[in-house]
């Protein structure tokens, strides 16, 4: 008997869309996963062929990048932002979309450093590693202060000018007073799986396989 | 200032105490036997070298990686070794330029870098390989390959699996059948690599999406790719792959990966990675390369990182019967148990006590008497 297969999806945002798809690829959490007053992490699947565990976000990458997790779900953000050679983004599931932008106060617009004239900014961020990216294909170099929320708060303390953060629909910078200025990437969540486990583990790969054609049917509908 | 923690050894290194150090060194062994059995001949370059020589020896080996210091005697910079392979280059290409090809050599010894690598904080490996200079041909892949599951299984590895990989491919494409700008390929090949579909598309790929489908266990994945080969032109890699794929048949399972190129920097038409049931990651790696220097000369190797197999390693051994030779013992009873296999603790002090130093038996009126 093999063990089973530990599955990570991430709390929040993604994941009352990312169900669905799961339940079309087979993995349907047990019933005590949708009770919000247990406070387990790890659920079996309906079948008993697979864990699933709710972690944060950025957790799901640093699981299925160790390997203590085959695979899981979560946003392509998450996925750039770490850059990790043993984590494989194979499907993209066409769920979760946003976009990662840079945004500063709504009176700053049009000012010489809102057009870029300087080498040196801070910017607020929960995405280090993508922000300075950004900047030093611009030439400049960002000062990140890394936040775990709330970045939008941060201008308006003078804790740094600018922010990059996650986007929908623009609501949150529009309330805190903020104009979004440029956009860096387009974000989905995609099917992570951990580079070993995709060449040493079948199933992984059926998996793989599964969720690609839901996805293709998904595109055709 | 007082140091707190005078002992704490640095980041990514670590001591083997005596029970990994026994399970390294059978493994060892175990593995330099099987290359010898197939006719290598082991070498030991030096551990340290000049940077110069051991980065200009193959395409893609990065000195940035390496610890390097000055030598006061030269005054040139030194490097401390993080790949043996390309020790056994300059060897090749130099005092052995005129033996006779193909040369068979294989080396063990310790590895160092001067960062981890991605999640593995690791700095310092065991590496053991083995290299047939003279020749990349698929016979001498299909050698090399095969070599590689003997040894590992001799190792103590079980489930061995191979994932084949062409790791030219991206370029051989974008220079004829699947042209793309020069400015795309390194953004087409980023995301080959973490195999995002989305962001392949995104980059301009769209024309290399298949061979991401073309992943997976070997009989398949070769099916796809022959179906998607760009005019013909991966016709002889293909009928390589599969020659290959017949020699190791059975002995492990195997994979096809297409665009995989983590941890192939310098090989060129061929490689492979190999993995064992229950070891997390790579156990090793290999490929067909070219060494650089005068003409150039072709080549096939693979190493492999053994120290994963270790922690497996350990509950294989058996544990082993050990006497306890009390004060005034026969030393010539001593002398012949030892010729017979008998592992023996002499008494240095009367307090020795033999249960507390590991002894199974004690020698009593000349026979051996368990404990």
């Amino acid at each position: 008997m093999q063990k089973p297969l530990t599955f990570a999806v991430p709390k929040g945002r993604i994941l009352d869309e990312a169900l669905p798809v799961m339940a079309r690829a087979g993995i349907v959490p047990e019933a005590a996963f949708h009770d919000k007053k247990n406070r387990a992490l790890s659920f079996a699947s309906e079948d008993g062929a697979m864990r699933i565990i709710r972690v944060r976000a950025f957790d799901v990458a640093t699981f299925v990048a160790h390997g203590a997790a085959q695979m899981g779900i979560v946003g392509s953000d998450v996925v750039e932002e770490f850059n990790y050679p043993e984590l494989y983004a194979p499907v993209d599931l066409d769920i979760g979309h946003c976009r990662l932008s840079v945004a500063e106060p709504a009176d700053w617009a049009g000012t010489g450093s809102a057009q870029g004239h300087v080498s040196h900014l801070r910017v607020a961020t929960k995405y280090p590693n993508l922000t300075r990216r950004h900047f030093e294909s611009r030439g400049i170099q960002a000062e990140c202060v890394k936040l775990n929320g709330a970045m939008e708060l941060a201008p308006g303390l003078g804790l740094a000018g600018r922010i990059v953060d996650l986007v929908s629909t623009g609501q949150t910078l529009k309330d805190n007073g903020l104009v979004e200025t440029d956009r860096i990437i387009a974000i989905s969540a995609r099917l992570v799986v951990n580079r070993a486990a995709l060449k040493t583990d079948e199933r992984v790969g059926a998996l793989v396989d599964a969720f690609r054609a839901i996805a293709a049917a998904g595109k055709a509908a | 200032m007082t140091d707190t923690a005078p002992d704490l050894l640095p980041e990514g290194l670590e001591d083997q105490l005596p029970r990994e150090a026994a399970a390294a060194a059978r493994i060892t062994r175990a593995v330099m036997d099987a290359l010898d059995s197939h006719g290598y001949d082991r070498v030991n370059p030096p551990l340290i070298e000049f940077e110069k020589s051991m980065a200009g020896r193959m395409a893609g080996v990065q000195p940035r990686r390496m610890f390097r210091f000055v030598d006061p005697a030269s005054l040139r910079t030194l490097a401390l070794r993080s790949d043996i392979t390309v020790q056994v280059g300059r060897i090749a290409a130099t005092s052995m330029a005129a033996a006779a090809r193909p040369l068979r050599l294989c080396y063990a010894g310790q590895v160092a870098t001067i960062k981890g690598d991605g999640l593995d904080p690791t700095r310092e490996r065991t590496q053991l390989g083995a290299e047939l200079i003279g020749s990349d041909s698929v016979a001498a892949v299909a050698e090399l390959v095969s070599l590689a599951v003997d040894a590992l299984t001799a190792a103590g590895g079980r489930g061995i699996s191979v994932d084949f990989t062409l790791p030219d491919l991206v370029d051989t494409l974008a220079a004829g059948p699947l042209a793309l700008d020069p400015g795309q390929v390194d953004a087409v090949r980023r995301e080959l690599d973490a195999k995002d579909a989305g962001g392949l598309l995104q980059a301009g790929g769209e024309a290399y999406l298949p061979l991401l489908y073309a992943a997976g266990p070997f009989d398949q994945a070769i099916e796809r790719l022959a179906a998607i080969d760009a005019g013909g032109a991966l016709a002889r890699r293909i009928e390589g792959l599969r020659a290959v794929a017949a020699r190791v048949n059975g002995k492990a399972r195997l994979t096809l990966d297409p665009t995989e190129r983590h941890g192939f920097e310098y090989q060129s038409w061929f490689g492979f990675t190999l993995y064992a049931e229950g070891v997390r990651g790579a156990l090793g790696r290999g490929g067909t390369y070219r060494i650089l220097g005068s003409g150039g000369e072709a080549a096939t190797g693979f190493s492999l990182y053994t120290d994963p197999l270790v922690e497996a390693g350990l509950d294989q051994a058996a544990p082993r019967d050990t006497l306890f030779l009390p004060p005034g013992h026969d030393r010539d009873v001593a002398a012949r148990l030892r010729a017979i296999g008998w592992r023996t603790i002499a008494a240095i002090d009367a307090a020795d006590d033999a249960a507390a130093l590991g002894c199974t038996h004690v020698l009593d009126q000349g026979e051996p008497r368990k404990l």
